[in-house]
């Protein structure tokens, strides 16, 4: 005792130990208090800008409502579906998730554990007070309507979630590379003029001996440029397998039209697209595929590579981590002069008119519905979209957010045709397998069109079985539990005083579930009639 | 004194009563808000006797209990089998649902049970909206099942009849939409398809994706078949109905053709 009475530190700091155990061994909860509400949002967005921009929302957002909390969970892509099926299935999920249709394995999320938000998106944003986008619905003010959203519904007519951001591809090159090959840094303005260059960095590595592609070459990049360049020659094809006049081709009827004979791996149209797809492959190094496109962005910072073809979702990570002034072009669209394959151009390929992405939906099972609607309507206002632009130079979903000036260009999109979702090499999981799996047989001295045709017909029947069945699988998941939500909703409209709402609700249902179930029989009837004809294309 | 117990056993009786009505409505809720199995566990944990109302919602959130088996499947099927002998909207209600697992709930569908279960339905209550929606549901097997072979014309012509049934608008403007897409899918000629899409947008209401094919579908289909005018009416009015969209372009330049079709068909007039 005397000791601690000289030593009035270690009095002081056993009175600190004391408490520390106190309060570590009775409370969880952190000394200063929290908020009492806090959600959580969750997406796979890592790269350079949007974490920044979500960040500066959020800390906007949580200035103007002091009872919520925000946190963002930053899950990287390569683990995010198990990930977040296993903490969606334990209960555990986020309250705000991103989501995509392409992400394989996940289409039936949405029906099982997101909710609609289609009657609050049709009332003004509160946030959006004394803005261009005052007194205009929430709908109304995304700069594509919520295009996305809309057709990855697994109720038409419902709107599941808000978008972010907005996003096309873009070529990426280094100005000082392009000058020292080309001798000037002009764009090329036809896909002849890309070749070109192709070629005259050919000779520039032979020429100086540096290991330079045209192309930084990856599996993600490469096959987003492949698709890019495939679907030019297809238009034509794709306006011959338009049967319904839809102006637009799904995927499903690609592949029925496939078993039913109509096209081939070696159809013109198809093989004026895998021509090109040869040309741009060559443009990359040997054995790009087993890359990923953090590979690629290395190869491109290292100089090793005159350009980069993906997404403007890596413009910022890109501006801020290469080492050279970089030019950002668009890739010169394949038209009908084209001296290779412009005979099978019917028109140049359009990049829409935009559209929105980075969709964030609402987790059906959320403790605090009200905050997380209040969240994702401030995120989506013309204030809290400007945050998020500013910080992240990822460009808004909402209109009236001033386009920084760097990021200007991306809205600039190329005019022409757009006439289906995928072009043919990755129509379904199973289908893109066997085009990666056969895709060495087009590249190198050794592969070659034909070649690649031959392995892909022979490969793709059982793929394009599997995809199809997987499709009515599919569309079944999306049915069955319909007919219990038309029951609880008829049941509902006879019980309660705003019957109304609920009937028309089941009627939006009984329609969108009437049409998805013609859908699936065409389906399963395509595949039947494959079935008798024994159909093996070659 | 004996009134007064009666009273207030009867007053106790009916707020029973209404908190069971309550109970249900709750779960009825959750199943339309896609909580299916939330309602379940509420409808288990339910006191008191079953009511008829009660027996119907706890088979209809077994339909879609995850995980599905098909021993409940067949259990609902028993219950909705016995709940649908009635006369009213329930019966109706649990005849229509029942006739659904056979056509897409049990693994092995049996379209043939469906199809008679749908008609056993029309026939009993035809003007029961569920009887209504079970002829919408056998027109899809009539045009696409089993049994074979049917030439397509035949299967149209088979839906077909079942409109003069329906009674309910936006039911005859599903049905018409369906006899329509089935038409372009079978390859039949524009014209087959046409009169069923004009009639669908002409009842009208449809929303969404729904709504944006149906019109840019009659534009281009009466192209092919010649109708010009109409297919420029229809052409425009997409273009000025959906105005973010991805067909613009495409829109635009079917526009562009359908002008060059129309003065060759002037320069060909006599």
């Amino acid at each position: 005792m005397s000791l601690l009475r000289r030593q009035p530190g270690l009095l002081l700091l056993a009175v600190a130990f004391v408490a520390s155990c106190y309060w570590v061994f009775t409370r969880s909860t952190p000394i200063v208090a929290q908020r009492p509400v806090t959600i959580r949002l969750a997406h796979w967005q890592i790269e350079r800008g949007p974490p920044e921009g979500i960040a500066a929302a959020i800390r906007r957002y949580e200035e103007l409502n002091p009872r919520v909390k925000v946190e963002q969970q930053l899950i990287p892509g390569p683990i995010y579906r198990q990930w977040l099926r296993s903490n969606l299935a334990g209960d555990n999920g986020p309250d705000i998730i991103e989501w995509g249709a392409w992400v394989e394995g996940h289409r039936d999320l949405p029906a099982r554990y997101f909710a609609p938000i289609t009657a609050e998106l049709a009332k003004p944003n509160p946030y959006n007070r004394g803005t261009s986008q005052e007194h205009i619905p929430w709908e109304k003010t995304f700069h594509d309507g919520l295009i996305g959203p809309k057709r990855d519904s697994p109720d038409p007519g419902q709107i599941y979630a808000v978008t972010l951001t907005e996003t096309t591809v873009r070529l990426y090159v280094n100005a000082t590379l392009l000058r020292a090959i080309t001798g000037s840094d002009a764009a090329p303005r036809t896909f002849d003029d890309l070749r070109r260059i192709f070629a005259l960095t050919r000779r520039y590595a032979a020429r100086t001996g540096q290991h330079v592609s045209a192309l930084a070459g990856s599996r993600d990049n490469g096959r987003t440029l492949a698709e890019t360049v495939f679907a030019g020659p297809l238009l034509g094809l794709d306006q011959r397998l338009d049967d319904d006049g839809y102006l637009y081709l799904y995927n499903r009827k690609v592949l029925a039209a496939y078993l039913a004979g109509r096209w081939n791996y070696h159809h013109p149209n198809v093989t004026a697209g895998l021509t090109l797809v040869r040309e741009v492959a060559q443009a990359m190094k040997p054995g790009f595929l087993q890359l990923r496109r953090d590979d690629a962005m290395l190869e491109f910072f290292r100089g090793e590579a005159l350009a980069l073809f993906y997404g403007t979702w890596d413009a910022t990570t890109l501006r801020q981590m290469v080492p050279f002034e970089m030019l950002i072009m668009k890739l010169p669209a394949v038209t009908p002069d084209d001296p290779e394959v412009g005979r099978y151009v019917s028109g140049p390929l359009g990049e829409g008119q935009g559209e929105t992405s980075v969709a964030l939906y609402l987790n059906k099972t959320t403790a605090h519905r009200e905050e997380v609607i209040d969240f994702l309507r401030f995120l989506t206002s013309v204030p809290g979209n400007q945050l998020f632009t500013d910080h992240s130079l990822w460009l808004p979903a909402i209109n009236g957010v001033k386009v920084p000036e760097a990021i200007k260009g991306f809205r600039d999109y190329s005019v022409g045709y757009a006439f289906g979702q995928a072009p043919y090499d990755a129509l379904g999981s199973n289908v893109g397998m066997v085009w990666d799996r056969d895709f060495y047989h087009l590249t190198g001295d050794q592969g070659s069109v034909e070649q690649f045709a031959a392995a892909l017909d022979r490969d793709m029947p059982v793929a394009i079985r599997a995809d199809l069945k997987e499709d009515v699988r599919n569309t079944l998941l999306l049915v069955k539990p319909q007919d219990t939500v038309i029951i609880g909703q008829a049941n509902l409209a006879a019980a309660s005083s705003d019957g109304e709402k609920y009937r028309r609700r089941q009627a939006e249902v009984e329609t969108s579930q009437t049409m998805s179930e013609g859908i699936l029989y065409q389906t399963r009837r395509a595949l039947d009639a494959a079935k008798e004809r024994g159909v093996q294309p070659r | 004194m004996r009134t007064l117990a009666r009273l207030a056993l009867a007053g106790l009786l009916a707020s029973a009563g209404r908190a069971a009505t309550d109970d249900v409505r709750e779960a009825w809720q959750l199943v339309a808000d896609h909580l299916g199995r939330d309602a379940y566990v509420r409808l288990d944990q339910l006191p008191g006797p079953a009511t008829r109302e009660r027996t119907f919602a706890q088979a209809v959130v077994a339909i879609d209990y995850q995980p599905v088996t098909q021993s409940r499947l067949q259990s609902s099927g028993a219950t909705l089998a016995e709940l649908a002998r009635g006369d009213d909207e329930l019966a109706a209600g649990a005849a229509y649902l029942q006739a659904r697992l056979y056509q897409v709930h049990f693994q092995e569908h049996d379209y043939a049970r469906a199809a008679e279960l749908y008609e056993a339905l029309a026939r009993r209550q035809p003007h029961s909206h569920w009887a209504q929606l079970g002829l919408v549901k056998l027109a899809l097997l009539r045009l696409y099942a089993p049994p074979e072979p049917a030439a397509p014309a035949d299967r149209i012509a088979a839906a077909a009849e079942l409109r003069s049934r329906l009674e309910e608008p936006a039911l005859v403007r599903d049905l018409e939409l369906q006899l329509g897409r089935a038409a372009a899918f079978y390859s039949l000629p524009p014209d087959t398809a046409l009169p069923h899409l004009l009639a669908a947008d002409h009842i009208g209401g449809l929303v969404g994706q729904a709504n944006e094919e149906l019109i840019v579908m009659i534009g281009e289909l009466s192209l092919r078949a010649g109708h010009y005018a109409q297919s420029r009416t229809y052409f425009e009015r997409y273009l000025r109905e959906f105005t973010y969209n991805m067909r613009q372009v495409t829109v635009r330049r079917r526009l562009e053709d359908l002008a060059t079709l129309e003065a060759q068909a002037r320069k060909a007039r006599p």
